[in-house]
């Protein structure tokens, strides 16, 4: 017995040793904000210059995917300050109450935001969040590679319908998307709830899956780069990126309309940090500052004052400054929650087809 | 062994490794490619070396994946161990009930495991960061040395412990020198086994990693969205080049000292 | 083995008990609960008792992504064992030296990112990958042959990822095979083959089931691979759980998913157990 006591006592010694190790690292309250978002979506850059500004450190937890963020908020509320997630997300969000509202009179920048992108239904005053980065998705095209194959310019969803463009899509890997860009093409709205409509829907979209040769979210520019896709339905960042490096490709924003996407930044119930945290937030609302991100990160600036710091090749480009006239044929995944169940079934009958 | 025979077991391992290293070299060669997309070589650079070395967040999350995996391989190391010893002594009914216990960690997916253990230790108030990633990874590393070392006890001669005994061993000289040298090589292997699973997690780190300990495995999967960079494919060049280094020099030195 | 007092004897395994039955059969409990629980319309768990997250995997869609799973993990297995016993044989053969550097080599690419060296076979086998461009190169084939997207290539990957542990596994259980035994056998006449099929094979088993789940069972979970390589065409367990957990916001199916994946691999586990049951009663868990 005695030397059992021996291995639990050594069992225990080690866990004891790990245990201290890690509370090395607590250390005591200093000044510093935690931010959580996807890596690289606020740029370092920008982080080093507010740090060496304000003297304020910025931890920044890292994370994949909007729900991830949304359960390491609820799990631990008072570990972050700040994050930055997508509209539904903020919508989520708010109706659990795990984000609490701005206080707009540490935000004296809170006026240069372009009010086109305010007042969205996920917070109608514009009182938990404020828009960060905008983002649309469409079509990516080699019209060349098109012809080749036969059919007809790609100018809309149907046309992706073709029978000569088999085995030649690249589309986003999401229920919600795919579902949406159906539903658009048969001219509906993106939240149909209709089981006629979504019936229809499932038919439009199981006529499809031959011409899908990769689901892809994160780097669908790739397949239209080496030539094993002829057009792709992706983000506009990544389309950013495809024609970067290959001119041939073009933007083709459909004509039945396609999705956008705000990402703002959040504010969570229990942040430790309010006052540096609104700091930030200000900080990254100033005009040169927002400029500067959007120019890093290729997402379209939702900052009218930034306007005149972005440069010339930026606001050229109809994919990452968009005309007021194709920003009009967007729309935002409203109450995709109350169908999300119904579509993820859909979809993964779609891929076991 | 005859010569033929050697001579197939040269060609097979040499085969086995050029295809286990093909992959490995592509990830090499497109850290020297202009172009930030693996969908084409537009040219060679250094630039992404020098991009590397300017960027702190991956230094930083590199560092923090090399302590967690090491702290990791120690403790699964000591725990598996310790419990593959305990269970040779133990009733056969509580044996099973260890290894059914023990199995557990596979068994569960991991982001099951990752989002029950993130409540779990946000409950117990517990500071998310490298204490919480080692716990973790401990978890699903640890069945792996218990299971290489209860292999390799299971083929102990009894009749050396019965020996030992009659000549009055206790039962931790027994441990201590006839069971614990004879595992020592399953040891080895299999924490080294486990410092690259802990090295290579990502879907339990999400979870367990705080503000300050993002590990290189999620710093590179949440980088997705915007894009991951060549840049982790010259780190991974250097760490890969800098091992093959210390293995090298590990062994010149091995046949220096044996003349 | 000792013949004292049961709880005694036990005492010992107390410690480990509980240290990984909180850790991980807490989180087990949970599971379990939350795949009898509801999603409400904002993807929140409510407390409400259901069943219909069960009924949802005997759903014909989602019984394939079982099948589509235990296929992928039977060939992941087979094709494993096929290819790195002799790695582990042939290891376990060399001189001490020569063998802890091919156990080194065999480590050393698991240091990097599975998911990079997931990349690294998409620059190897996609359409302007390495081996298309020295095929197009030598004239071989005109235009680039499509090697990716497929259930091969997924299979391919999850091999490539999870051969080690059986190599390891395997070498050993050949590590510590008695030599005398073998030369018995060669004294007595046995030819090679005999040798290995009577002797060098059925010592090896523990080995090679300890093998076979240590490669089974993560492969059912694996999800990256089959997104990358598999071009996402079908799907395969471990996307679909962690697709309910992040995209469709539906943690109780997932959980649901999950206990479905747990009974399978036990019912394999036990099968199997059955099957390879040998004197010495090394099932392996």
């Amino acid at each position: 017995m005695k030397k059992n006591l021996k291995i639990i006592i050594s069992m225990l010694l080690s866990a004891s040793l790990i245990f201290s190790l890690a509370a090395c690292g607590k250390g005591e309250e200093a000044k510093e904000i935690n931010i959580m978002t996807w890596a690289d979506f606020i740029p370092r850059e920008i982080i080093e210059q507010f740090e060496e500004e304000t003297g304020i450190k910025v931890n920044y937890k890292e994370v994949a995917s909007n729900e991830d963020m949304q359960s390491l908020l609820e799990a631990s509320p008072d570990q972050y300050d700040l994050a930055v997630v997508t509209d539904y997300m903020v919508d989520i969000l708010r109706r659990n109450e795990n984000i609490q509202k701005l206080d707009k009179d540490k935000l004296p920048n809170f006026s240069n935001l372009n009010p086109v992108y305010q007042g969205q239904y996920y917070d109608e005053s514009d009182e938990y969040s404020f828009p960060y980065a905008i983002s649309t998705s469409f079509l990516l095209v080699n019209p060349e590679a098109v012809e080749e194959l036969g059919a007809n310019p790609i100018t809309s969803y149907e046309d992706l319908w073709q029978e000569e463009l088999d085995k030649n899509l690249v589309v986003i890997d999401w229920s919600v998307e795919i579902m949406g860009l159906v539903l658009k093409t048969l001219g509906y709205e993106y939240n149909e709830t209709d089981p006629e409509i979504v019936a229809q829907a499932k038919d439009k979209l199981f006529e499809l899956k031959d011409n899908i040769m990769r689901f892809e979210t994160n780097t669908p520019e790739d397949s239209l780069l080496n030539g094993e896709a002829v057009a792709g339905f992706m983000y506009s960042n990544q389309a950013v990126k495809g024609q970067a490096a290959n001119d041939k490709l073009e933007p083709v924003f459909p004509t039945e309309g396609f999705p956008m996407y705000i990402d703002g930044f959040v504010l969570s119930s229990e942040a430790p940090n309010l006052d540096y945290a609104h700091e930030f937030l200000n900080f990254i609302l100033e005009p040169e500052i927002s400029a500067k991100i959007s120019e890093l990160t290729s997402f379209t600036n939702p900052n009218v004052a930034a306007q005149e710091f972005l440069p010339e090749d930026f606001k050229n480009n109809i994919m990452l400054n968009p005309t007021d006239d194709i920003i009009s044929n967007a729309s935002l995944y409203i109450d995709v929650d109350a169908v999300l169940e119904e579509y993820e079934h859909i979809y993964s009958e779609f891929k076991m087809k | 062994m005859n010569k033929t025979s050697n001579r197939f077991r040269t060609f097979y391992l040499s085969l086995f490794f050029v295809i286990l290293y093909i992959p490995v070299l592509g990830v090499v060669l497109y850290s020297f490619n202009k172009s930030p997309s693996t969908a084409s070589w537009t040219g060679f650079t250094l630039d992404w070396y020098r991009d590397l070395f300017n960027d702190k967040v991956i230094i930083e999350s590199f560092k923090i994946s090399i302590k967690v995996a090491l702290l990791t391989s120690i403790l699964s190391a000591i725990l598996g161990t310790t419990t593959a010893i305990i269970s040779t002594y133990v009733t056969s009914k509580m044996e099973n009930v260890i290894r059914g216990v023990m199995i557990l960690p596979l068994l569960v997916p991991e982001v099951a495991l990752g989002v029950s253990l993130l409540l779990f230790f946000s409950t117990l108030n517990l500071p998310f960061g490298i204490l919480t990633l080692v716990l973790s990874h401990s978890l699903f590393c640890m069945p792996y040395v218990y299971l290489m070392v209860l292999l390799r006890l299971k083929e102990i001669d009894i009749s050396i412990i019965e020996s030992a005994k009659d000549l009055g061993a206790t039962r931790w000289q027994v441990i201590k020198t006839i069971l614990l040298p004879l595992v020592t090589p399953s040891i080895i292997t299999s924490s080294l086994l486990a410092l690259a699973m802990s090295l290579d997690d990502v879907v339990i780190s999400t979870y367990m990693s705080g503000p300050t300990s993002t590990t290189l495995p999620v710093h590179i999967f949440s980088m997705m969205r915007v894009g991951v960079t060549p840049k982790i494919n010259a780190l991974s060049t250097l760490i890969l080049v800098g091992t093959f280094f210390i293995v090298g020099l590990s062994q010149l030195l091995n046949k220096k000292s044996n003349q | 083995m000792f013949n004292k007092e049961k709880f005694k004897q036990n005492a010992p395994a107390i410690p480990v008990l509980i240290w990984v039955g909180f850790l991980v059969g807490l989180p087990l409990v949970f599971v379990i609960i939350l795949s009898f629980l509801t999603r409400d319309d904002l993807g929140n768990v409510v407390i409400k008792f259901t069943l219909s997250n069960y009924k949802k995997i005997f759903d014909p869609t989602y019984l394939k992504v079982f099948f589509n799973s235990f296929l992928l993990a039977t060939l992941t297995g087979l094709i494993t064992l096929i290819i790195g016993y002799p790695v582990a044989y042939f290891t376990a053969n060399l001189s001490p030296k020569k063998r802890s550097l091919s156990i080194g080599l065999i480590m050393l690419p698991f240091w990097i990112s599975s998911l990079l060296r997931t990349y690294g076979w998409i620059i190897l086998l996609g359409n302007t990958g390495i081996i298309n461009n020295i095929l197009t190169k030598l004239n071989i084939i005109q235009s680039p042959f499509n090697m990716m997207y497929k259930f091969s290539t997924t299979l391919i990957g999850t091999a490539y990822m999870l051969i080690p542990f059986m190599i390891i596994a395997i070498y050993n259980s050949v590590d510590k095979l008695d030599k005398s035994l073998l030369e018995a056998s060669y004294d007595l006449g046995a030819s090679k083959r005999q040798t290995f099929l009577n002797i060098t094979l059925p010592l090896t088993l523990p080995g090679i089931a300890g093998g076979f789940t240590l490669v089974f069972i993560p492969s059912l979970g694996l999800f990256f691979i089959s997104d990358l390589l598999g071009g996402g065409m079908t799907l395969f367990l471990g996307n679909v759980i962690n697709s309910q957990v992040t995209k469709g916001r539906n943690k109780p199916l997932a959980a649901a998913f999950s206990i479905g994946m747990i009974i399978l691999v036990l019912i394999i586990l036990y099968l199997y157990g059955k099957l390879t049951k040998d004197k010495k009663g090394e099932g392996l868990f």
